[in-house]
């Protein structure tokens, strides 16, 4: 495997260089019709995670790919919680690996480092090159050649109740300072000013990065955990701060479901938070009860009484938030490597990456985000997004959140523990972990 | 044998632990018919008035419940049969033989449940697919009935030891071969014990899905657990619906209670006495 | 052994039997001469088939002898091998996996945090299983003496509780159990005095485990209830009648007469929940789920599972599952052979 994978990456160094020598011109070193031929017949399989790719998007990939091959496009849908362990399992296994993967981005590093994914650096341009979200096209990187592609990003924001911050006069911050005071001042014994679970890394560590730390850096060719670098420490010292002062979220809480704690609960006509962060799809949850046409209930947005902004940073503008969302590949043990390019050229066409922000979702091709809509939704997904951060583009970054330790690290700063001890003995555990 | 009120007090002893430990249960179907906003209301609702049937219809909408329900009935028949018949002989053999490798046999048996089973998915299934029994009923009823065999060797094992062995050959004086012995005999009174051991490996083949989410990875060929949790885990943008994943959870567990209606009979049924007069 | 008021019957011996001599054993029976004669024809025809039926016993276990080396053998020699081995997602994606003689256990052996969960399963496995026996004891016990409805409905309840999908059950408890809306509290809250609204079951560790434990619980009873009764089942009413007649009261039945006949089942349903109250999974992480994933509220389970799925050491996580297997032989070791020891006499 290593010999392959290393030889792959020779001929790969190859053709950039040739395509450095046609002066950019990236069409000479492929050819998509090529692909198709060698492609025509092949039935491939497509893993998607969990739901979030609507029915109608998933019946134009398959139309599509059967027109362009002849062949039958088999989408599969695996639960993110249990995912792992079935591309742990699957994609070696090239009798029955799914041939296009669609994995979690902060996955991608632990994937492509260990050789599950197909070099395509030679497609990288045709799909949309520097028009790509980088953030997302670097951590499916290794050695500077493409293994995972972007596939949609999402970005988390704030929502809050207007009728509660006007009725307590609070403005909406525009600072970080700002905010933790905000939060404090409409925190009550039944609601939250500022609703955020102990152990929600995912949110938490936007504090980290507006105060100007990461969660692990590269040192002398390894990665180090760095939570217990003064920036870090400063972050999660005003994150420890603000949930004393304005969450009642308990600290063994991580990020479920926040927004069902700003609609107006049943028993009580009120809500639990006047502020939560939470993914840019929440929108479709938050909102006043209606009577669904089917006989249930479901939320409807009201702008009377609800409103977004971006979490803003340490100095006003927006804070770097996680930048949620997923990457694509073609898996390596796969037999129709011919045929999964084709499937990629369909999804990076500008169709498909329209009809994705047409649904709400980041599209991968920046060039489309106008397709999101202009609505405030829209504006703060892409303010929000601007800023956004990954995770650390470690080998093993996949251990470090399978192995719980972030949410066992955040739950114990929440619950009032020393942060720079805190951070130091967490350094400690994370380290072995962050090299794969 | 006893005085009136005594049984009556046992009685209510009785109803009062099946209320308590059916409560769950109830919960379960009171939520399917509720909403979920009101299931998250602070203030339970106890009773599912102005319920409805939707989460039900919704949860069977897309058609995926039929052929999950195919998958889970062939694979638990398969396991709750085989593992029978299989581990009826193995305890008959030990409760009523003695042989070489009678002890290693029954330490195995007991050895091998003693292993955690998390760490065995790549093993699993690396094994199916070199076999070429990835998302087949048969690759995942061998894991299974493995899985659920040891138990019912040592479970029948206890219940075969139980049954005197002067029981049989009293009938064998009276001119029944051996086999016909057992047969007339034995295996009526052990009854019970196949009726416990198969509700249990019926359950375990039911409800298995660890298992099952790595060998059967093809959406096409899911069972029942893996729908349930397809429910649970519905989406990232979309909420979890839980009066829907109860309603999921309801149609789940019916044929369960179905299989165990038309068997319990068999657990009580005049069994002993009969026979000891014989 | 003895009874003052019958001898129990005890396990028939197996040496005795398989040499299956009805002359010798006949006199149960008030005879006729037709009998004995097809008797002694039984007894030549047994002495034919004697080396037959030395074989017998080995065609019977066959069936799950194979069975169980399919299923769970190989399984469990790679997951040996790869205990000695280094074996990450690198391995699984194909490349080497050096041997590294014992280093995955004495790393494993030398993690504060594997002690800390090991001592706490045990203490959690003693814990649920010793309660769930007595419950379920108590419960078979009790369907032997009331009138057909209870039992029905109490077998009923039992079974419904039973065959909950285990999704679904941890569902519901984990609401029952919920800080603000669950029902435990908001009946708790109503006791004048006692103000449980919010309280937090799973935050702290021991309650986090006493939910699991009634859960665990709640879910287990139903078996060891169903076979206990099954075994009370096979006990001939002559017996009981009898004893009754000759005036012994109930606890004395209890304790000389039932125990001793449903010894096999109680002592195989004790082991069996043993092994699986060590090593329960599903609903411990469930309940992670709906609490906290942090180390504290590790079991062996979730520890094995965090350590292979989710940090993808494989090969420590299957130094793990094999230190399980070696500790629960070591705690049962001495029952195992006790139940050898029964079983031989």
């Amino acid at each position: 495997m290593k010999k392959k994978l290393s030889a792959v990456a020779a001929a790969t160094a190859a053709a950039l260089v040739l395509a450095g020598c046609t002066s950019g011109d990236t069409n000479e070193s492929v050819d998509p019709s090529e692909d198709a031929s060698a492609a025509a017949g092949a039935n491939i399989t497509l893993w998607l995670m969990g739901g979030d790719t609507p029915e109608a998007l998933r019946e134009y990939l398959r139309t599509e790919y059967a027109d362009a091959t002849g062949g039958t496009l088999t989408i599969e849908e695996q639960g993110w919680g249990d995912a792992l362990s079935s591309l742990t399992t699957a994609l070696p296994d090239s009798d029955n690996t799914p041939d296009v993967v669609e994995i979690g981005n902060t996955w991608s590093p632990t994937f492509t480092t260990v050789g599950a994914f197909s070099d395509i650096s030679d497609m990288y341009q045709e799909l949309g090159g520097d028009s790509l979200l980088q953030s997302f096209v670097e951590v499916g990187k290794v050695d500077g050649a493409n293994y995972a592609m972007p596939y949609y990003f999402g970005s988390r924001y704030n929502f809050y109740r207007k009728d509660i911050y006007e009725a307590a006069g609070v403005a909406v911050p525009t600072t970080l300072g700002e905010f933790s005071e905000a939060a404090a001042a409409l925190t009550t014994s039944s609601m939250s000013g500022f609703y955020i679970g102990g152990s929600d890394w995912r949110n938490g560590i936007s504090w980290i990065f507006a105060n100007g730390g990461e969660l692990a850096e590269v040192q002398d060719g390894q990665w180090v955990s760095t939570l217990s670098s003064p920036n870090s420490v400063k972050g999660l010292e005003m994150l420890q701060d603000l949930y004393s002062t304005s969450s009642l979220a308990p600290a063994t809480e991580s990020d479920s479901t926040p927004w069902v704690n700003i609609n107006d609960n049943e028993s009580t006509g009120a809500p639990e938070a006047a502020t939560i962060i939470a993914p840019s799809w929440a929108s479709c949850c938050i909102g006043d009860p209606i009577e669904l046409e089917d006989g249930g209930v479901g939320t409807q947005w009201n702008d009377d009484v609800f409103g977004v902004f971006v979490l803003p940073g340490v100095n006003g503008g927006a804070a770097p938030v996680f930048a949620g969302g997923s990457n694509i590949a073609i898996s390596a043990a796969s037999k129709n490597q011919e045929a999964a390019r084709v499937l990629m050229r369909i999804i990076f066409s500008e169709t498909y990456q329209t009809m994705l922000a047409e649904n709400g979702l980041g599209p991968a091709n920046l060039d489309y985000t106008a397709a999101l809509g202009d609505n405030q939704f829209a504006a703060a997904l892409i303010a929000s997004a601007a800023d956004s951060k990954l995770t650390p583009a470690a080998p093993g970054w996949a251990a470090v959140e399978g192995s719980g330790l972030l949410e066992e690290f955040f739950g114990k700063v929440a619950a009032g523990g020393d942060v720079a001890t805190l951070a130091a003995e967490y350094d400690a555990l994370i380290n072995p972990l962050l090299n794969g | 044998m006893k005085t009136g009120l005594q049984r009556h007090t046992l009685n209510l002893v009785a109803i009062t632990l099946a209320l308590i430990w059916v409560f769950p249960v109830y919960w379960m179907l009171n939520s399917a018919m509720l909403p979920n906003r009101t299931l998250q209301s602070f203030t339970p609702t106890f009773v599912p008035f102005g319920g409805s049937f939707r989460n039900f219809r919704s949860a069977i909408s897309d058609g995926s419940f039929a052929s999950a329900l195919g998958m889970s009935i062939s694979i638990t028949l398969i396991v709750v049969f085989f593992c029978l018949v299989f581990a009826f002989l193995g305890a008959l053999a030990i409760s009523r033989f003695r042989f070489k490798g009678r002890k290693s046999f029954l330490i195995a048996v007991l050895l091998i449940q003693m292993l955690p089973a998390e760490a065995l998915f790549i093993a699993q299934y690396k094994m199916m697919t070199s076999l070429g029994l990835l998302n087949s009923i048969i690759g995942v009823s061998i894991i299974y009935i493995a899985a659920v065999v040891p138990f019912t060797v040592w479970m029948l094992r206890g219940f075969v030891a139980g049954i005197p062995a002067e029981l049989e050959e009293a009938a064998m004086v009276d001119g029944l071969s051996r086999v016909q012995a057992f047969m007339r005999i034995t295996f009526p009174l052990l009854a019970p014990g196949l009726v416990a051991s198969g509700v249990y490996a019926f359950l375990q083949a039911w409800n298995e899905f660890t298992v099952a989410l790595i060998l059967l990875p093809e959406e096409s060929s899911r069972t029942l657990p893996l729908w349930l949790r397809g429910f649970v885990q519905a989406s990232a943008t979309r909420e979890t619906d839980w009066g829907e994943v109860m309603a999921a959870s309801t149609l789940v567990a019916v044929p369960v209670i179905i299989f165990f209606l038309i068997v319990q009979g068999r657990m009580t049924a005049g069994l002993v006495s009969g026979a000891v007069k014989g | 052994m003895s009874s003052p008021v019958l001898p129990p019957q005890r396990t028939p011996e197996p040496a005795a039997v398989a040499d299956w001599s009805p002359v010798a054993r006949g006199s149960h029976v008030n005879q006729t001469p037709e009998q004995r004669e097809a008797a002694v024809k039984a007894a030549a025809a047994a002495r034919r088939s004697k080396r037959r039926a030395r074989l017998l016993p080995h065609w019977l276990v066959i069936p799950a002898v194979a069975i169980l080396a399919v299923g769970t053998g190989y399984p469990t020699l790679w997951q040996l091998w790869t205990s000695l081995h280094e074996y990450g997602l690198r391995q699984q994606f194909g490349q080497p996996a050096p041997f590294v003689w014992f280093a995955n256990y004495t790393q494993l052996l030398s993690d504060s945090q594997f002690w800390a969960v090991l001592i706490r399963s045990l203490v959690f496995c003693f814990v649920a299983a010793s309660i769930t026996l007595l419950i379920g004891i108590a419960f078979a016990v009790l369907m032997s003496h009331v009138g057909k409805g209870p039992r029905l409905t109490l077998q009923i309840a039992l079974l419904l509780a039973w065959s909950m999908p285990i999704v679904a059950s941890m569902t519901v408890w984990t609401w029952l159990f919920d800080r603000r809306r669950g029902v435990v509290n908001y009946v708790l809250d109503m006791i004048p005095g006692v103000a449980m609204n919010r309280y937090n079951w799973l935050e702290d560790p021991l309650s986090f485990f006493a939910v699991a434990a009634i859960i665990v619980i709640w879910m287990s009873v139903p078996f060891v209830a169903f076979s206990i009764y099954a075994g009370l089942t096979q006990i001939p009413e002559e017996v009981m009648e009898a004893s009754a007649l000759d005036g012994a009261s109930g606890s004395q039945r209890l304790r000389l007469i039932i125990l001793p006949m449903i010894k096999p089942v109680i002592a195989i349903v004790m082991l069996l929940q043993v092994i699986w109250d060590l090593r329960v999974f599903a609903q411990i992480r469930l309940l992670q789920d709906a609490g906290s994933s942090a180390t504290d509220y590790d079991l062996l389970g979730t520890y094995i599972f965090k350590l292979g799925t989710g940090a993808q050491n494989f090969a420590g996580a299957s130094a793990a599952s094999v230190m399980v297997l070696l500790i629960t032989i070591t705690i049962s070791w001495w029952y195992v052979r006790k139940l050898l020891r029964e079983d031989a006499s």
